[in-house]
């Protein structure tokens, strides 16, 4: 029995030190690498943690109360009603309100919105539009929907950015942005004390800087998920959150909806998936991910280059710019494209700068939520077709998706996940719906 | 041309030929010395350049060969053959050209087709036409890049150690960094012109200046090398030729040209290799601003010279030709200046005697003509006279006879005589008269007339007067105005002279024409018979006072004509043929309106 005990004892004392380091505390400051700006709008890592949306996406993708604890619909979806968490303060103190968030959204969306009008009513906040928005709570949970602080207490606009998220801004210097913890957060102080993050950082930087212990948290491409395991990384990796696809100017040379089909059929998918994107994600022709709506597989990613050429017919276009966001894969792709292109007659010239002016544009278009048909209008409202989907069954989604690429204004590529490489101390990082890493929960083993 | 004009442009064009001559010979002689240099500089570059480029070849060659015997490749391909899979290769190529230092390099599979591309990373699963006819030795190639440009680059194909089936395709830019590294020689730059297109349609796509770069970017008026270029391009052959980039001859380059062709013989890009031509151009133009200078110089001792010559030899000349202008005009009275005992002072003295000589024989000549017109004036005086005087003395004589006679008849011989001796005396009034007229001819009295009317006037005097009618008076007279400044008796007179003569000259009758036309701003009045005319020798002396053709006649009737026609400043002539009549034409210059 005493033997018992004593091994007992002795079980308990080694398993102490391993239970100690599973429970969260506090302290310590989090190192975090991205390639971009991390306050860029809307995908910067650094105002997904200063900001707070009215709603926001759980890891399911669900919509969840985030500033507006309670939502209603009237009049058929064209007026929404949402009622703000009381006691919520802008971390310069100021109270958040209904009129400091119309304020934000005025500030944040300018022009294509999904709503006509937008008002303040004691602590709730009421949009109108003339169309139906049937999807707004979801939405609102983007990242350019995230309220700021647009002007101070002094009544002027706060010279850093300000919000009610569980981090606030401290500086940015040499390419750090340095966000420290908001303890008055309504969500409760997170676990780090303070979060550095150094943008603009090549992935090859990251991956040595977290391997000798610079960095806690630097992000995996896709396209170097198998290198990373391969390098016994610890890495997160998010459902796919991302649809590259291209996009195809209605204007110009693109006008003749003939020369965008044969683009679409042009585009070999198959490259781009096995090779520069290293076989992640999914091989994709639709708008939303089959395991969303289950009949994604309908649409064929085939290339068929004959049925491009006849398309094409006798139609000599004039040089076709083509724009891609992002680096690496992205603009390798879109190499790919513009020689897929060339074997279909198309005369493509990739162009750097400003991608608004090109006649194709790849680019990534977010895919968070569990609501296919939010989901759709959120990346159509991305794609700059706003556009309200209503569809109260997955044949009538369908209609409606295959309505949209029919168009051939956006041809989808692949679905990508959004991974994350981390440190041994990073303890309980989890990736949000849009596969960014929900730092406020995170801690650090060996804080002080 | 005078003679010192002839002497200045001689002696001016022999010193500038002779200066011509020269700066040709000198300056062919130079261009051929600068040509020769430039050919032995373009020579020996293109040795220099044939060993940079045979040592860019081996260190392809060597850095594929060290890629394909790595561990790294070894590895690679004994996976690709082992899996089949190339995906995860596809960044390699870049990191290998990296680690070897080359601008391009491909990993072929044994299909053919691109598996990792350095310089062009989407290009996988295309295929590398080069790799199939690749050998040992490395080669020129034209690379297509993912911007649609095409960049010539030396090339070397190895088969991967232990997998030989797949190769490794890589090289080395030709460009401006290529061109930097060659020894060039001050004065001439390189320049490498490489085509956009792609195999045999190279030759035939259209020249593109901004192709064509030096070793510091472009070259300076690059479309000048046009023509050489596509020759070479063309031919396949190096050519050679003076090329003007510039405006200015200074900036004008000796250009030669050099073809970069590759297995197939195809023309990929021309070498172009300038030497200025600013230092052959610079002692052209000074040997030229020389030659100016001594022509000049030549020209301006030439013209001292020739003055110095006419000064000697043309003014004597000079003034013999002025003096014999004015013994042309009728001075004789001239002379030269003779000094010196040369040729043209012989010739002055020869000039000055002459004169000399003319001026006595035409004293002489006056004077003889003076005496003979003094005996004819006599001879003619005398015979006018002789013929009254017969009768008178017969009369006379008749008379101192008849004092015996009884005084009946007496009476009647004396009063016949008496008659005779008034008749007679009466005509030598007349002859005396006639000749008193000549001698005082009185100046006309001018006055505006019509030439019609004076015509008119002597027509109708004289139709009268032909009771006979042998003689048929015709009038020609223009309908113009024909006004004259002239005193209408003395013109009368003169054409009366005129109608008379024509007159005696038909004496078995005939057709007088009395005329009168306008010609230009004269006027014609003519007298024509149809008499037996007149010989050549009585035309030429017809004027001549006292020369007359009729049996008694006085000689003076034409001359008074013409002076008539002299003191209206006008001119007569006659025109006649022996048997056809004659035509007497006084022309009168017409009046002003």
């Amino acid at each position: 029995m005493l033997r018992r005990v004593a091994i007992s004892c002795l079980l308990a004392a080694l398993a102490l030190p391993a239970a100690a380091r599973t429970r969260p505390h506090y302290g310590g400051t989090l190192s975090v690498e991205v390639m971009g700006n991390p306050l860029a709008n809307p995908g910067g890592l650094a105002r997904r943690l200063i900001f707070e949306g009215l709603t926001t996406l759980d890891s399911e993708g669900a919509v969840q109360p985030d500033l507006a604890v309670d939502w209603r619909s009237s009049e058929m979806d064209h007026r929404w009603q949402f009622t703000l968490r009381s006691g919520v303060r802008f971390q310069d103190g100021s109270r958040l309100t209904a009129a400091a968030v119309v304020n934000s959204l005025d500030h944040s969306c300018r022009k294509n919105c999904p709503w006509s009008d937008v008002q303040a009513a004691g602590s709730d906040v009421i949009f109108t539009s003339g169309s139906p928005m049937p999807h707004l709570p979801a939405l609102l949970a983007a990242g350019e929907f995230l309220i700021t602080l647009t002007k101070g207490v002094n009544g002027l606009p706060p010279r850093n950015p300000v919000g009610t998220g569980p981090f606030k801004f401290t500086s940015n210097a040499k390419g750090v942005v340095t966000l420290a913890a908001y303890g008055d957060c309504w969500q409760g102080r997170p676990f780090v004390d303070s979060v550095e993050i150094r943008g603009h950082r090549s992935i090859a930087n990251q991956w040595l800087d977290l391997n000798v212990g610079r960095a806690d948290v630097v992000q995996v491409p896709p396209e170097m998920l198998s290198q990373a395991r391969q390098q016994q990384l610890t890495v997160a990796v998010s459902p796919p959150v991302t649809l590259v696809a291209l996009e195809l100017s209605t204007a110009g040379a693109l006008a003749n909806p003939k020369l965008r089909a044969a683009i679409a059929a042009a585009v070999g998918r198959g490259a781009l998936f096995n090779v520069i994107f290293q076989k992640q994600g999914d091989l994709t022709a639709a708008l939303l991910p089959q395991q969303l709506t289950g009949y994604a597989f309908l649409f064929s990613t085939k290339q068929n280059l004959s049925k491009a050429i006849a398309l094409r017919g006798s139609i000599q276009p004039p040089l076709l710019r083509l724009a891609a966001e992002g680096h690496g894969a992205m603009q390798l792709a879109a190499q790919r494209i513009v020689l897929n292109l060339r074997e279909a007659g198309f005369r493509v010239q990739m162009v750097a700068g400003d991608p608004y002016h090109a006649d194709m544009i790849l680019r990534g278009l977010p895919l968070a939520g569990n609501n296919p048909a939010a989901v759709m209008e959120r990346l159509l409202l991305s794609a700059g077709q706003s556009q309200a989907v209503t569809a109260d069954s997955p044949a009538a989604l369908y209609r409606v998706e295959k309505g949209v690429l029919d168009r051939h204004t956006i041809v989808p590529l692949l679905d990508l996940p959004r991974a994350w490489a981390i440190s041994g101390r990073v303890r309980n990082l989890s990736l949000r719906a849009d596969g960014m890493p929900n730092l406020a929960d995170t801690w650090l083993e060996n804080a002080p | 041309m005078s003679l010192r004009q002839k002497l200045l442009l001689f002696f001016s064009l022999t010193v500038a030929a002779a200066v011509a001559a020269v700066t040709w010979t000198v300056l062919v002689r130079i261009r051929h010395v600068f040509e020769e240099r430039d050919r032995q500089e373009t020579a020996l570059f293109v040795s220099q350049f044939q060993r940079e480029f045979q040592h860019r070849s081996e260190e392809v060659a060597a850095a594929i060969d060290r890629l394909a015997n790595s561990e790294q490749a070894r590895v690679m391909a004994y996976k690709i053959a082992r899996t089949g899979d190339t995906a995860p290769y596809l960044t390699t190529a870049q990191t290998m050209a990296q680690n070897a230092q080359l601008d391009f390099l491909e990993i072929v599979g044994a299909n053919g087709d691109v598996i990792s591309s350095a310089q062009w990373p989407a290009r996988f699963g295309y295929p590398e036409p080069a790799v199939n006819h690749a050998s040992k030795t490395p080669f020129l190639k034209r690379e297509n890049l993912p911007d649609g440009s095409t960049a010539l680059g030396l090339f070397a194909v190895r088969g991967i150690a232990g997998t030989p089936a797949i190769r490794l395709i890589g090289g080395l830019r030709l460009d401006r960094s290529f061109l930097a590294e060659l020894p060039v020689a001050p004065g001439m730059t390189v320049g490498l012109y490489s085509d956009a297109g792609s195999g045999a349609n190279s030759a035939s796509a259209s020249f593109d200046a901004t192709r064509l770069v030096g070793a510091t970017g472009p070259v300076h008026g690059a479309a000048a090398y046009r023509k050489l270029i596509e020759k070479a391009r063309a031919s396949g052959q190096q050519a050679t030729g003076v090329v003007y980039p510039g405006s200015l001859p200074q900036d004008s380059v000796t250009a030669t040209v050099i073809p970069l062709k590759n297995r197939a013989g195809a023309v990929l890009a021309v070498l172009t290799v300038a030497i200025a031509r600013a230092g052959m151009i610079s002692a052209q133009q000074h040997i030229r601003a020389a030659a100016y200078g001594i022509a000049a110089v030549g020209i301006l001792l030439a013209i001292a010279l020739s003055l110095w010559i006419t000064a000697r030899v043309s003014r004597p000349i000079e003034q013999l030709a002025r003096a014999a202008e004015e013994v042309a005009g009728g001075n004789w009275d001239v002379s030269v200046p003779q000094t010196g005992r040369d040729e043209i002072s012989v010739m002055a003295r020869s000039f000055n005697h002459m004169t000399r000589e003319l001026v006595s024989q035409r004293e002489r000549l006056v004077q003889s003509e003076r005496v003979a017109a003094w005996r004819e004036l006599a001879r003619r005086l005398a015979h006018e006279l002789k013929n009254p005087l017969f009768p008178l003395q017969l009369t006379v004589e008749n008379l101192v006879r008849a004092k015996g006679l009884p005084e009946a008849d007496f009476d009647e011989v004396f009063s016949e005589s008496t008659t005779t001796l008034s008749a007679e005396i009466a005509n030598l009034k007349a002859i005396i008269a006639r000749f008193s007229d000549f001698s005082k001819m009185p100046r006309p009295e001018l006055q505006r007339i019509e030439a019609k009317d004076v015509v008119e006037r002597v027509r109708t005097l004289y139709e009268r007067a032909n009771q006979d009618g042998r003689i048929r008076f015709e009038t020609q007279v223009s309908d113009v105005s024909m006004p004259l400044n002239a005193d209408p008796e003395l013109l009368h007179r003169a054409l009366s002279n005129l109608v008379l003569n024509a007159m005696d000259a038909m004496p078995d009758g005939g057709t007088l024409t009395i005329s009168a036309c306008p010609k230009g701003d004269k006027v014609e009045l003519c007298v024509s018979d149809t008499g037996k005319g007149l010989t050549p020798e009585e035309c030429e002396r017809l004027f001549t006072p006292y020369y007359t053709t009729k049996q008694y006649g006085t000689g003076l009737g034409l001359a008074i004509v013409q002076s008539v026609v002299a003191d209206h400043a006008g001119t007569i002539a006659v025109e006649s043929r022996e048997g056809g009549g004659a035509t007497f034409v006084i022309t009168l210059p017409k009046a002003e309106s």
